[in-house]
């Protein structure tokens, strides 16, 4: 049979993993908040069975707050779907089942699944799933993720309640104290006139959800009547959190027996309990309650009896947070760009592998067999040396991949936002956009489509806006080659420096567009779960490892592989008059022939002379690889490669080289991100994008060229420039400052520091 | 008392959550419902956000969130 499954569920409860598990997919996962932004179907075979598998955004209760929580909303209500999967996370019980309580209200066909066991398990506990089956009267299945088991379970628990051995669902008795039946004799006939059912209805309307009212269609006595109700939904929250309290209390457990104990009774008798049976059950729960409150030693609260790591004391310490942050950065850039680490290693190996091995034998050999010159130099400079060329940075690429997913995975990531969105909220972002900017350190476009989560519309499109400004792991091959010609000895220095003055560059933006009433953010809120610290499995580091690898073999394989080879027949090939004659051929054969790029880039390229990389003979090659790179940044660094070098297309120029690579950070990024970028903010938007950022990216790298040029002509005036540059920046951001005192609050104030216009 | 008046590393009893809105809605359903024990982590090193824990987990609220709910010191256990 057919049979459509949707997953729901808080946030941050394993959807996405499981989702990966039963499909065998590879959607995104992080132990973060909101990495799902939209509904993912697939359909799989299961035991001549056909399940479409759906996973939804998690959401924490059926009234959305921002809009992909609405996508999941919308699919639990349509009623599409045959079962509703309920991912309940065990250690996070109570909050779980406010949503699970939702669903049950709406009547929806849920069966609850609770995951991560195996953290409850580690702990010692177990949990009485009976108890909760009895209770909530639809199926519970506790489980975890990394068992096939456990998950052919769950599919064949849902199979056969999708075929019609339903359980009874419950009476929601607490819905008892709430005036529902009332309201819903008075809108009973609106519900159905809307195919909508009763008690949700009355539900919803007591919770003032305006999409619900406003379907609805009320007449004025109605609305009369539901405001003489007053405001219900503080009680309605206490009503379900306090049935939740009495449901689950002994329901996690320290001892396996009494779990055993329960089940043994209802596998083998298959019975309900009777009256007398239930009433010892619960006067047993009574002496556990007891024991649990009596028998420990009360101890000091503190921050780990909370729910609060250990590690949290450190990371999350006033003082140590920001350095501590900084450290993480720098050690991760280090450990994947530094001299003599591991990223440099497999990155010489590899090296060795295309140079020594490759391109030496293949020219020999093509020149052995007698091979056209135009042969020889496409497939030794096109393809070995510009593809080659970036090939070699699969380690270091696959490594940065691996670290942004370990901070993902440990749940770091969460803590840098808190920390940071004090500093955010002052340029009008939210620490919720460093989700997003950090991603901007992989992939600019997987990055963009991260930003759904963010709440206000206009925060979210300045963070799509500003995210490319972050130095995609693409750009890092172009800093690297010109760093190792030019700069050897401040390589890492400029390296980093690159990711710095991205992010500044976007956080200088951020600030400047909040300075106009058009781009400014609302009052935003920021209500942002934090999740428990999670050590990465090596499946997990391996299934990062070889995902990224692959995908960066395939992208360089096809998109750079193909680019590349245009690219080197248009700059190799050309007409021109040579001797006399018109002639068409490969530029290596005559002498003084200029190629079809040369003229088209070298068109071009008198806009960048001022930049010092578009002026000269090679000017044309640098701009033939800044506009290539639109299509893939890997192909601005593979284009210089199949021209020589970077060393050939600059010559001795050691600025302009400088302002090639600040021009490259900040330039209009690849055309998958422009897509995302449409896709998510508009055409609009993504077209003042690309102006802000060839502006941006004019000047900065204009201003980098000049200060350069003063350095190697004379060192003293270049330091004294920077110097001066240096104080007018803080001398105009403490006059910002003292403008802005009054209204808002200074750094690292408490709110009691009595100078500024913080309220305490 | 407000909940941005806490003190840090203290645990707190939800009185009353004030307001409407969605935030209002958000903070109802996340379990700042009255008589809930919250605790108090800390602030953010810039000021203005708080870090609680309730039910097991912890969150973390601006101070507008925050001002909407109110707490009393919660003696005992």
């Amino acid at each position: 049979m057919d049979c459509k499954i949707a997953l729901v569920g808080n946030p941050n409860v394993g959807k996405t993993t499981l989702y990966n598990k039963i499909t065998h997919s590879f959607e995104h996962v992080g132990n973060w908040h909101g990495v799902t932004v939209e509904a993912v179907t697939k359909t799989i075979l299961f035991e001549h069975n056909r399940l479409e598998v759906c996973d939804l955004p998690g959401l924490y209760s059926l009234t959305v707050y921002s809009p992909e929580e609405g996508v999941s909303r919308d699919a639990v209500l349509e009623n599409s779907h045959d079962v509703i999967i309920d991912v309940c996370e065990v250690n996070n019980l109570s909050r779980n089942l406010y949503l699970t309580l939702q669903l049950l209200e709406a009547r929806a066909p849920v069966i609850v699944t609770l995951n991560m066991m195996d953290e409850l398990r580690r702990r010692g506990m177990t949990v009485n799933y009976r108890k909760l089956e009895r209770v909530l009267g639809v199926p519970v299945v506790p489980m975890e993720t990394k068992y096939h088991s456990e998950i052919h379970m769950l599919l064949s628990i849902a199979v056969d309640y999708a075929s019609g051995r339903r359980h009874d669902p419950i009476e929601l008795t607490y819905l008892d104290k709430l005036p529902v039946r009332e309201l819903e004799t008075v809108i009973g006939k609106n519900a159905d006139a809307c195919g909508m059912d009763a008690r949700y209805a009355a539900i919803k309307v007591l919770e003032r959800d305006s999409c619900i009212i406003g379907k609805l269609a009320l007449t004025d006595d109605q609305k009369k009547y539901i405001d003489s109700l007053g405001n219900r939904q503080a009680e309605l929250a206490s009503a379900r959190y306090g049935f939740i309290d009495e449901i689950t209390d002994g329901v996690i457990l320290s001892s396996v027996a009494a779990e055993h104990g329960e089940m043994h009774e209802h596998e083998v008798h298959n019975v309900p309990l009777t009256e007398s049976e239930r009433q010892e059950c619960d006067a047993d729960a009574d002496k556990r309650r007891h024991i649990r409150r009596h028998g420990r030693i009360k101890k000091k609260i503190s921050m780990s009896r909370r729910g609060f790591s250990g590690l949290d004391r450190v990371f999350l310490n006033k003082w140590a947070a920001l350095p501590l942050f900084l450290v993480i950065m720098l050690a991760i850039f280090m450990l994947t760009f530094g001299d003599y680490m591991p990223g440099y290693w497999m990155k010489t190996g590899l090296e060795w592998v295309f140079d020594e091995l490759l391109a030496a034998n293949i020219a020999r050999g093509l020149t052995a067999v007698g091979a056209w010159n135009w042969v020889t130099g496409l497939v030794t400079d096109g393809i070995i040396g510009g593809v080659g060329g970036v090939l070699v940075f699969l380690p270091q690429i696959v490594l940065l991949f691996l670290f942004l997913a370990l901070l993902e995975d440990s749940g770091y990531i969460s803590r840098v936002a808190f920390m940071t969105d004090g500093l955010f909220r002052k340029i009008g972002l939210s620490g919720r956009s460093v989700f997003t900017m950090l991603m901007g350190f992989g992939c600019s476009a997987t990055a963009v489509l991260t930003a759904r989560g963010l709440e206000d519309e206009k925060m979210r499109k300045k963070t799509i806006l500003l995210t490319p400004f972050m130095s995609c792991s693409a750009r890092f091959p172009v800093y690297s080659a010109i760093c190792t010609a030019y700069f050897a000895t401040g390589k890492p220095f400029i390296i980093f420096g690159m990711y710095v003055l991205g992010a500044a560059v976007a956080i200088a933006m951020a600030a400047l567009f909040n300075k106009f009433s058009a781009m400014k953010s609302g009052e935003l809120s920021f209500i942002m779960e934090m999740p428990p610290y999670r050590i990465p499995t090596a499946a997990r580091v391996f299934q990062i490892l070889w995902h990224n690898a692959k995908a960066f073999i395939v992208r360089v394989g096809t998109v750079v592989f193909a680019l590349n080879v245009i690219v080197w027949l248009l700059s190799s090939f050309g007409v021109g008059v040579v001797g006399g004659a018109w002639v068409f051929g490969y530029v290596g054969d005559y002498e003084g022939l200029r190629s079809f790029l040369q003229y088209f880039a070298g068109a071009i390229s008198p806009v960048f002379a001022p930049l010092g990389f578009g002026a000269g003979e090679h000017g044309w090659q640098a701009v033939t690889a800044l506009i290539s790179g639109l299509v893939a940044k890997e192909v601005v660094l593979s284009t210089m490669e199949s021209f020589g070098g970077v060393a050939v297309v600059f010559g001795s120029n050691a600025p302009a080289a400088l302002a090639f690579i600040v021009f490259t950070l900040l330039y209009v990024p690849c055309i998958a991100t422009l897509a995302a970028v449409k896709k998510e903010a508009g055409t609009k938007w993504m077209l003042g994008g690309i102006a802000l950022q060839l502006g941006t990216a004019y000047v900065v790298s204009l201003a980098f060229y000049w200060i350069a040029t003063l350095f190697t002509v004379n060192p003293g005036a270049g330091v004294s420039v920077v110097i001066a540059a240096c104080v007018a920046i803080v001398v105009a951001l403490i006059f910002a400052h003292a403008a802005h005192k009054k209204r808002f609050a200074c750094i690292g104030c408490g709110g009691d520091c009595g100078r500024c216009g913080k309220r305490k | 008392m407000k909940l941005t008046c806490a003190k840090p590393d203290t645990l707190y009893s939800v009185t009353s959550v004030s307001g409407d809105g969605p935030q209002y809605r958000r903070l109802l359903d996340m379990g700042f419902c009255p008589g809930s024990e919250v605790y108090v982590a800390g602030t953010a090193p810039f000021g203005g956000t708080v870090l609680v824990s309730l039910r097991g987990y912890s969150v973390a609220l601006r101070e507008s969130a925050a001002d909407m709910i109110n707490v009393e010191p919660c003696h005992g256990l």
